[in-house]
């Protein structure tokens, strides 16, 4: 072995190359809900929340589907066989196993000398996945990483619960990131508290409390109703940990880059909702023209929200290139991220 | 603060109209009170007592003097 060789590598970095979205065809609008929820106003939703309608899965399309869609999408003019790495983000598996990851390989007929594996994080997936193709990519484990984040939280959800039956959409993006000649991907900041793991979750179905199918209905007292095979939220607790997470990890963030927020273009949270988002960006000072808030055809899409709207960004030429674009991740875990791209 | 600002803030965050309100009214019996009117509270008393309250005490919650005393009296004159 060459000791020696490590010192003559170039240098090289990582980049986001390509992203594209896939959203189910079915659409739950406002106006449906406030049909189904009697005290439910489709203004008053979309005034607060910023959603006016969401993707919905349908009972036999899962996050499996949608991710091999947005792959394909994605792989349509792009030398497919370059690929050397799946990661694939979702709550809603298909299988405990095989990973989603492997399927997806033989589904679109990728080479099979690459890695492949599936991660299980919701709203901080997208950073977590950056994190790890570029750290796969400098350490030259790939050079072409396809980043999937396909989740149907839907599929969790209880019919009768109004608040995240409003929140929740299904949706996928799928990212490309390459081995570039500089750094695109610069540093990280990541958290995790799983203190507050009970907040978020879905409390059945997996092997410490299996689905029972006579769970009873529990009703939280603001009009919403689930069984602990669904999905459960504590609204207050999870705005209580952003509020005390986020500016924390965003000055994290800025601190390593050593950078500040007058050299940051652009700043893109997880679409969580309008209301939360908004509250965030006035409190840590984020100026209204340099920050995304728009969720009003998809809800929250989990680990989707973030290259979702990156994509809408670069598409509508609100990033220009060469943009420093501030991306933050919280949510379910809890776990949280905050990266600097250069777009 | 002044209990009869808390109040008008309060007002303001649930944007309430043709109901007054004071420390006796019990704010799960509002209408204009849901998940997301809860999030606004959240927001309210962060922005103007830099104070949390946790999910659970929220459940708790019933009447505006409830709110007042996890808030902590000492905030109010």
């Amino acid at each position: 072995m060459n000791l020696d060789s490590k010192n003559n590598k170039e240098k090289f970095g990582s980049e986001i190359k390509k992203i594209e979205v896939y959203l189910p065809v079915k659409i739950l609008k406002n106006s449906t809900l406030e049909k189904e929820f009697s005290e439910w106003s489709a203004n008053k939703i979309e005034k607060k929340t910023g959603i006016r309608e969401r993707h919905i899965v349908n009972e036999d399309e899962t996050s499996l589907d949608i991710g091999f869609e947005v792959a394909k999408k994605v792989l349509q003019g792009y030398d497919k066989s370059q690929i050397d790495f799946i990661l694939f983000c979702t709550q809603s598996p298909d299988y405990y196993l095989p990973s989603g990851s492997c399927i997806l390989q033989d589904k679109l007929g990728l080479r099979t000398d690459i890695g492949a594996f599936d991660y299980n994080l919701g709203c901080s997936g997208f950073i977590y996945g950056l994190a790890m193709a570029k750290s796969f990519i400098n350490s030259e484990i790939a050079n072409n990483v396809l980043l999937l984040t396909a989740e149907t939280y839907t599929k969790h959800i209880h019919q009768k619960d109004k608040s995240n039956r409003t929140i929740f959409g299904d949706g996928a993006a799928a990212t490309i990131i390459e081995k570039s000649d500089k750094e695109g991907i610069l540093e990280f900041s990541l958290g995790t508290d799983g203190s507050g793991f009970e907040n978020l979750i879905v409390p059945n179905g997996g092997l410490r409390k299996k689905y029972d199918i006579s769970a009873k209905e529990i009703d939280d007292g603001t009009g919403s109703i689930r069984t602990d095979n669904n999905l459960y939220m504590n609204g207050p607790e999870i705005f209580n940990f952003t509020i005390k997470a986020v500016p924390i990890v965003i000055e994290q963030c800025l601190a390593k880059n050593k950078t500040n927020f007058s050299k940051i273009d652009y700043v893109i949270f997880h679409q969580a909702n309008k209301y939360m988002i908004e509250y965030l960006r006035k409190k840590i000072k984020i100026p209204e023209d340099k920050f995304y808030n728009n969720m009003l055809h998809t809800g929250n899409t989990v680990s989707a929200t973030i290259p979702i709207a990156l994509k809408e960004c670069l598409d509508n030429n609100i990033l220009k290139d060469g943009n420093k674009v501030l991306l933050v991740g919280f949510g379910v875990g809890y776990s949280w991220g905050a990266t600097i791209i250069e777009v | 603060m002044k209990i009869d600002d808390f109040l008008y803030e309060l007002k303001e965050t649930l944007e309430i109209e043709d109901v007054e309100l004071n420390e006796e009214t019990n704010l799960k019996e509002l209408e204009e009170y849901d998940s997301l009117s809860v999030l606004s509270i959240i927001a309210m008393i962060d922005e103007n007592f830099g104070k949390r309250i946790s999910g659970q005490d929220f459940q708790s919650i019933t009447t505006i003097g409830s709110l007042m005393e996890l808030i902590g009296m000492e905030n109010f004159e």
